[in-house]
C-alpha cells in the first residue's frame, strides 16, 4: 500500500475498516452516555488517580473526566464539550444523537449506499429541521418583568436531569431568582456575577440563595467583630502593608534611638493610608454604624491592629471577581487610592458576619439594598455531593440565561424530536429527489433516539412508546413522553421546556460531525499501534 | 490486514490504559454493596458500651487501640470508592455532631445488605431508593414524636441534666468509667459555656494528656495547661497582671536591612549602651504598667530576659499563634504586636501561674478562677499513650455532645429503645403502603434491628431473645423499653437513664440513608489508573491483619 511504502511503521485502516472503526467508536461512546439522559438516568462514579470520588450525571463532566483515547471518540467528545461551552447543556443528547446518526448510516452503508449520498441527505434534513424548529418554538416575551413561571419550568427541566427531584425543585427557585437578580436591562447577563460558594456542612437541601455576598475568608485579627450590623463597606484595592523598595536599600545608624526613629519612619506611609481610612470612618459612622473594609491587596498585622482598635472590620486579599460583585451587591465603588475617599464611594450592607466551620472561615455580607449580584451557597455533607450540585447549578443558570436571551423555548420530553421526525418523513422526504431520500430518513430516525433513550432509562418499552408517540403526532397532537407511566403527555401542561439554543446547536453540530466521520475513508497513524496501546 | 476488521468495541477500547470500567448490577452495584458490608462488619463490633476495641496500625506505624469508629475508618485508609462514600458520611457526622460515626457506617451497611436481598428478589435499585427515601422521611417524622417530653428546654449549666444527656455517648467509648469522665467533661463545659449557649466553642475545652497515674488522678484546671517551662528563673506568680506580645520580646528591628555604622571603639561601646538603655526602658515601662508576667509569641532576646529578671517579671514563650490567642482569652488580655508599654485595659489577669512537674513532664499552669472563665482544661492521666488517646477521644465526644445539646437539647430513649420503636412503626407504615415501595420500606425498618442485635451480641447476650422481648414490650405500648446490658434484660430507659441526643440520631440516620442511596444510585464506575507514589502495601497488610482480631 502506498503509505506503507512511504513509512513502513505507519498503520493504515482503509475503506470499510476505517468506516467501521469510526462507527463503532461513536456507538461505544453513545452506549456509555446513554444511561445518563433524562431525569431517570443513572449516576456514574468516577474514581480519580488519587482515589478521589466524583459522582455525576452530567455528560459534560463525564466526557471531561474520562480520558478518552480513541480518535473518533475524541472528535465526538469535543463537539459535545463545545455544545456545553456554547449553550451550557445538551452534551449527552449531542453524543447520543451523533452515535445514532452513525448507527443509522451503518445500516444504509451495509446495504451498499455511498456515504456521500447519505451526507447529502443529512444536509437537506438538517436545514429542514432547523426551519421546522423556527416554527415549532414557543416564543416567550422577555420584557422588563420576565415571566418567572416559564423560566422556572426551563430551569426545572434542566436541573431534574442532573439531580434528584426534591433537590432539583428547590434549586429551581434559587437559580431563577439569582439570574433575575443580576439581570440588568439593556445589558448581557454576566453569570460570573453570581458567586457560587460551597460549604461542607449539613445537608444538600440546605443550599440557599444569599442576597449579597459570601467570601471564603475572614478577618485576620482576633479582636475584630464577628458580627456587625448597619455596615458601611469600603471596597478597595490598596496595599496596606509594608512593601520593600524595588532597589536594594539599607539603613545606617549608630545608636538605638536612630534605629527606633527609622522603624517608625519606615511604616509612616502605610500608617498614613490607614489613618485616612480611619478618618473616613469617623466621618460617616454614627453611633450604631459599623465600618467594613474589603481589600484586594494585603493588610499587614500592624495595620490590622490599628483598624481593630477603631472597631473596623477588615478583610484582606479578596478575589478580584468579588470586588466587582461587591460593588454590584452593596453599591459604592471600588477605590484604588485612599487619597480621594468620599462617603459616596462606600457601599452599604445591613449585616456582615463571620461563620466558622472547623478551620474554614466564611464572611457573609447580607441585607444589602437593591443587589445586582448574589451568591448561591451550596451546602452538602461531602465533596462529591457539592461538586454534583455545583455542576447542576451552573447548567441551571445557563438555561435560564439562554431562555432570557433566546426569548423562546422548545417543548421538551421528546416532543420536538418526534414532531421533527414526523415532519421529515411525511413532508420533506417526498420533496427530495433520488437516493438522498434515504439520508433524510436516516436523519429522521436518528432524531428518535432521544425519546427512545428516555423511555429506556425509565424502564419502559421503547417500541410501545415510539408507536404511541408517533401516532399521536400524526393525529396532530404535539405530545411528549411521561416517564412515570409511559403515556403521552402534553409538555406544555407538564411544564417541560428545553432551551431553544441548545436544540439549535444540537441540530447544527450533530450532522456536521457525523458527515465528517462518514466521509473518512482512511485512518493513518504513523508509528504506534492503534489497537493495543504500547505499554 | 486481517486483524483490522476486528476492531475493539465498547468503552474499554476508548479509555486510556490502566482505566477500569465497571457497570451494571452484578459488576457495580453488588460489588459496591459487598465492599460496604465488609466495612460495616469491621466497625459493627465496636458499637455500644460493650463494643470491642480495634488495634489499627496506620501507614506511619502509629498504633491505635480504640472503639471509636471515626478513628478506625480514618486510619484504615479505605480505597474502595463505594466504601469511601460511607467513610465520607461518617466524617460528615463527625464534623457536624462529633459522635455517632459508628451508627452511620453500621446502619448504612445494614441498609445496603438488605438492599442486596431486595435486588436479588428482583427489585430495581431505583425502586429501593424511592422506598428508602420515603422511609427516612417517615423516620424523621416518628423520631420527632419519640422525643422525651420536657426535654426541649434544659439548663445547660445544670450538671445533672448535662450528664444524663452525655452519659450514653461517653459510655460507648469508655464503659465503666463514664461517671468519672462525664463529671469532668460536664464541669469543664459548664464553666466555659458562654451566656448564649449556642455559641459554645469546642475549642475552649482543652485536653492535656499526661502520662502516669490513673483516670482517678485526672482533674479540671480553670485555665490553661501548657507543656512548656518558663523562660526565666521566675517560676511562680500569684494574682498577677499579664502583658501579651505577639511579635516577640526584643529590640525593634526595621523591615529593611539595617547596618550599624561605627567609626571608633568608643562608638561601639556607646552603641551597646544605647541598645541596653533602650531595652531597659521598654521593660521598665512594662513593669511600671503593673504587669508581672510577660507572654511572648516570638523569640525572647537575652538582653530583654536579663532586664525582665531584674524587674522580677516572669517570662513565658508560647510559639503557637492559636495557643497564644487562647492564652489571651484565658487571661483576658489584648495582644500587642511589639514590645511597648501596654495600656491598663490591655493587660490580662491570672490568679496564679506556675511551673509544675506532673508525671515527669514540666507544665506551666495558668489558673483564672474568678475572672474570664473562657478556657478550661481537662488534665487526663493514664498509664499508656494509647489509653490516653482513647480517653481523649471519649472526652472529645463528650464535649461535642455538650455542644450539640446546647443547640438542640431534645433527647430520645437510648439503649435500642428508639430503634425498635422506629422499626415497629415503620413496619406498620410499610404495610399501609401500596406498590413496590412497600418492600423497601419494610427492609428499612428491619435494618433498625441491627442496633439491639449488635448491642446484645457485643455483650454476649442472646440477641434473638432480646429482640423478641423488645418487640413484645413495644407492641404493648411501652415505647421506652430498652436493653439493660448489665443485667441482660429489657428495662425501661427512664430507670436505666440511657438517653441519646435527638440531633445525633437524626443526623446519623439521615447521613446513613443518604450514603446508602448514593451507593445504590451508582451503576457505572470509571476508575482512573491509580497515581504513582510510594507503595504502602506493607502497612496496609499489617492493618488488615489487625482488623481480624
Amino acid at each position: 500500500m502506498s503509505v506503507r511504502v512511504l513509512n513502513p511503521n505507519a498503520e493504515v485502516l482503509n475503506k470499510s475498516a476505517a468506516l467501521h472503526m469510526t462507527i463503532n467508536a461513536a456507538k461505544g461512546l453513545q452506549d456509555v452516555l446513554k444511561s445518563n439522559l433524562g431525569p431517570k438516568g443513572t449516576i456514574k462514579m468516577l474514581v480519580g488517580g488519587s482515589g478521589d470520588i466524583k459522582l455525576t450525571k452530567d455528560g459534560n463532566t463525564l466526557l471531561k473526566e474520562m480520558q478518552i483515547q480513541n480518535p473518533t471518540a475524541i472528535m465526538i467528545a469535543r463537539t459535545a464539550v463545545a455544545q456545553d461551552d456554547i449553550s451550557g447543556d445538551g452534551t449527552t443528547s449531542t453524543v447520543i444523537f451523533i452515535g445514532e446518526l452513525m448507527k443509522q448510516s451503518e445500516r444504509c452503508i451495509d446495504e451498499g449506499m455511498h456515504p456521500r449520498v447519505l451526507v447529502d441527505g443529512f444536509e437537506i434534513a438538517k436545514r429542514a429541521t432547523l426551519l421546522f424548529l423556527e416554527n415549532f418554538k414557543t416564543p416567550v416575551v422577555m420584557g422588563d418583568e420576565a415571566d418567572k413561571e416559564i423560566l422556572k419550568m426551563v430551569a426545572r427541566t434542566t436541573l431534574r436531569t442532573k439531580l434528584y427531584e426534591g433537590l432539583a425543585d428547590q434549586l429551581t427557585d434559587i437559580v431563577v431568582n439569582s439570574v433575575l437578580c443580576i439581570r440588568k436591562p439593556e445589558e448581557a447577563i454576566d453569570l460570573f456575577m453570581v458567586e457560587i460558594m460551597h460549604m461542607r456542612h449539613k445537608f444538600d437541601v440546605d443550599t440557599r440563595l444569599v442576597e449579597g455576598l459570601v467570601l471564603d475568608h475572614g478577618s485576620r485579627h482576633p479582636d475584630m467583630k464577628r458580627r456587625a450590623e448597619n455596615c458601611h463597606i469600603l471596597t478597595c484595592n490598596v496595599s496596606l502593608e509594608y512593601e520593600k523598595s524595588e532597589i536594594n536599600a539599607g539603613f545606617f545608624y549608630s545608636n538605638a534611638e536612630q534605629r527606633e526613629a527609622m522603624v517608625t519612619a519606615e511604616r509612616r506611609s502605610v500608617d498614613e493610608r490607614v489613618k485616612k481610612i480611619i478618618e473616613l470612618k469617623k466621618k460617616v459612622c454614627g453611633e450604631n454604624d459599623n465600618f467594613v473594609i474589603i481589600n484586594q491587596k494585603g493588610i499587614d498585622p500592624p495595620s490590622l491592629d490599628l483598624l481593630a482598635r477603631e472597631g473596623i472590620v477588615a478583610l484582606r486579599r479578596a478575589k478580584r471577581r468579588n470586588m466587582e460583585r461587591l460593588v454590584l451587591a452593596c453599591g459604592g465603588e471600588a477605590v484604588n487610592s485612599v487619597d480621594d475617599l468620599t462617603p459616596e464611594s462606600l457601599g452599604w450592607a445591613g449585616l456582615v458576619y463571620e461563620h466558622v466551620l472547623g478551620e474554614e472561615k466564611y464572611t457573609f455580607v447580607e441585607q444589602v439594598r437593591n443587589p445586582n449580584s448574589c451568591t448561591i451557597l451550596i451546602k452538602g455533607p461531602n465533596d462529591h455531593t457539592i461538586a454534583q450540585i455545583k455542576d447542576a447549578v451552573r447548567d441551571g443558570l445557563r438555561s435560564v440565561k439562554n431562555t432570557i436571551e433566546d426569548e423562546c423555548v422548545v417543548l421538551g420530553a421528546g416532543a420536538f424530536e418526534v414532531a421533527a421526525r414526523q415532519h421529515l418523513i411525511n413532508e420533506v422526504k417526498k420533496t427530495v429527489q433520488g437516493r438522498a431520500q434515504l439520508g433524510v430518513e436516516a436523519f429522521a430516525n436518528a432524531l428518535l433516539v432521544v425519546p427512545k433513550t428516555l423511555a429506556e432509562n425509565a424502564g419502559l418499552d421503547t417500541q410501545d412508546v415510539i408507536i404511541s408517540l408517533t401516532s399521536e403526532h400524526d393525529k396532530g397532537n404535539v405530545v411528549g413522553l411521561n416517564l412515570m407511566d409511559g403515556e403521552p403527555i402534553d409538555p406544555q401542561l407538564a411544564g417541560i421546556f428545553d432551551n431553544y439554543s441548545v436544540k439549535r446547536q444540537l441540530i447544527n453540530a450533530g450532522p456536521v460531525i457525523a458527515s465528517q466521520l462518514l466521509l473518512v475513508d482512511e485512518v493513518i497513524r504513523a508509528g504506534r499501534n492503534m489497537r493495543k496501546p504500547t505499554a | 490486514m486481517v486483524g483490522m476488521s476486528m476492531q475493539p468495541y465498547g468503552i474499554q477500547s476508548m479509555l486510556k490504559e490502566g482505566y477500569r470500567h465497571l457497570s451494571g448490577l452484578d459488576e457495580a452495584v453488588i460489588k459496591n454493596i459487598e465492599a460496604c458490608k465488609e466495612l460495616s462488619t469491621i466497625t459493627r463490633t465496636s458499637l455500644g458500651p460493650n463494643g470491642m476495641n480495634k488495634m489499627v496500625i496506620n501507614h506511619l506505624d502509629k498504633l491505635f487501640v480504640t472503639s471509636d469508629a471515626g478513628t478506625i475508618v480514618n486510619e484504615l485508609e479505605i480505597q474502595h470508592p463505594a466504601a469511601k462514600l460511607l467513610v465520607l458520611a461518617a466524617k460528615a457526622q463527625q464534623e457536624e455532631i462529633g459522635d455517632g460515626a459508628n451508627l452511620v457506617i453500621s446502619f448504612a451497611g445494614e441498609l445496603l445488605q438488605n438492599a442486596e436481598e431486595l435486588i436479588r428478589m428482583g427489585l430495581h435499585p431505583s425502586e429501593i431508593i424511592s422506598g428508602y427515601t420515603k422511609a427516612i422521611n417517615k423516620t424523621v417524622e416518628i423520631l420527632e414524636q419519640l422525643v422525651e417530653s420536657g426535654s426541649q428546654t434544659m439548663d445547660v449549666r445544670n450538671k445533672d441534666e448535662v450528664i444524663s444527656r452525655m452519659r450514653a455517648a461517653v459510655a460507648s467509648k469508655q464503659f465503666g468509667q463514664e461517671e468519672i469522665i462525664c463529671s469532668l467533661v460536664a464541669d469543664a463545659c459548664i464553666q466555659v459555656c458562654p451566656k448564649n449557649p449556642t455559641n459554645f466553642n469546642v475549642d475552649n475545652v482543652r485536653v492535656a494528656k499526661l502520662l502516669g497515674g490513673g483516670l482517678h488522678n485526672s482533674c479540671i484546671v480553670r485555665g490553661m495547661v501548657m507543656k512548656s517551662d518558663a523562660v526565666g528563673s521566675i517560676k511562680r506568680m500569684e494574682k498577677a497582671k499579664v502583658a501579651v506580645f505577639a511579635g516577640g520580646v526584643d529590640t525593634n528591628a526595621t523591615e529593611t536591612k539595617g547596618t550599624v555604622l561605627i567609626h571608633s571603639a568608643e562608638q561601639l561601646e556607646n552603641y551597646a549602651k544605647t541598645e541596653e538603655a533602650k531595652v531597659e526602658e521598654l521593660i521598665k515601662a512594662v513593669a511600671e504598667s503593673g504587669a508581672k508576667v510577660i507572654v511572648s509569641g516570638g523569640s525572647i532576646g537575652e538582653m530583654a530576659l536579663h532586664f525582665c529578671e531584674r524587674y522580677k517579671i516572669m517570662v513565658l514563650k508560647i510559639s503557637s499563634k492559636f495557643e497564644l490567642r487562647r492564652f489571651c482569652r484565658t487571661a483576658g488580655a489584648v495582644a500587642h504586636l511589639k514590645l511597648s508599654r501596654p495600656s491598663p485595659d490591655d493587660l490580662g489577669y491570672v490568679d496564679s501561674i506556675s511551673v509544675e512537674e506532673i508525671g515527669g513532664v514540666t507544665v506551666t499552669i495558668a489558673r483564672n478562677e474568678e475572672g474570664g472563665n473562657s478556657i478550661s482544661t481537662v488534665v487526663l492521666r493514664g498509664s499508656t499513650d494509647s489509653i490516653l488517646d482513647d480517653l481523649e477521644r471519649a472526652v472529645d465526644d463528650g464535649v461535642n455532645t455538650y455542644k450539640a445539646m446546647c443547640r438542640d437539647s431534645r433527647i430520645v430513649p437510648g439503649a435500642a429503645a428508639t430503634e425498635i420503636e422506629l422499626a415497629q412503626r415503620l413496619k406498620e407504615y410499610a404495610n399501609a403502603e401500596i406498590g413496590l415501595d412497600k418492600y423497601a420500606i419494610s427492609k428499612y425498618a428491619e435494618s433498625f434491628e441491627f442496633v439491639p442485635k449488635t448491642l446484645a451480641d457485643n455483650s454476649g447476650l442472646n440477641a434473638m431473645e432480646i429482640i423478641a422481648a423488645l418487640y413484645t414490650g413495644h407492641g404493648s405500648g411501652n415505647a421506652k423499653l430498652g436493653i439493660d446490658l448489665e443485667e441482660g434484660a429489657c428495662k425501661d430507659v427512664s430507670e436505666t437513664k440511657v438517653w441519646d441526643l435527638f440531633a445525633t440520631k437524626l443526623f446519623a440516620l439521615k447521613y446513613a440513608s443518604d450514603a446508602a442511596c448514593t451507593v445504590l444510585r451508582v451503576d457505572q464506575i470509571i476508575m482512573a489508573k491509580p497515581a504513582g507514589g510510594p507503595r504502602r502495601d506493607a502497612a496496609a497488610a499489617a492493618g488488615a491483619g489487625a482488623e481480624e482480631d
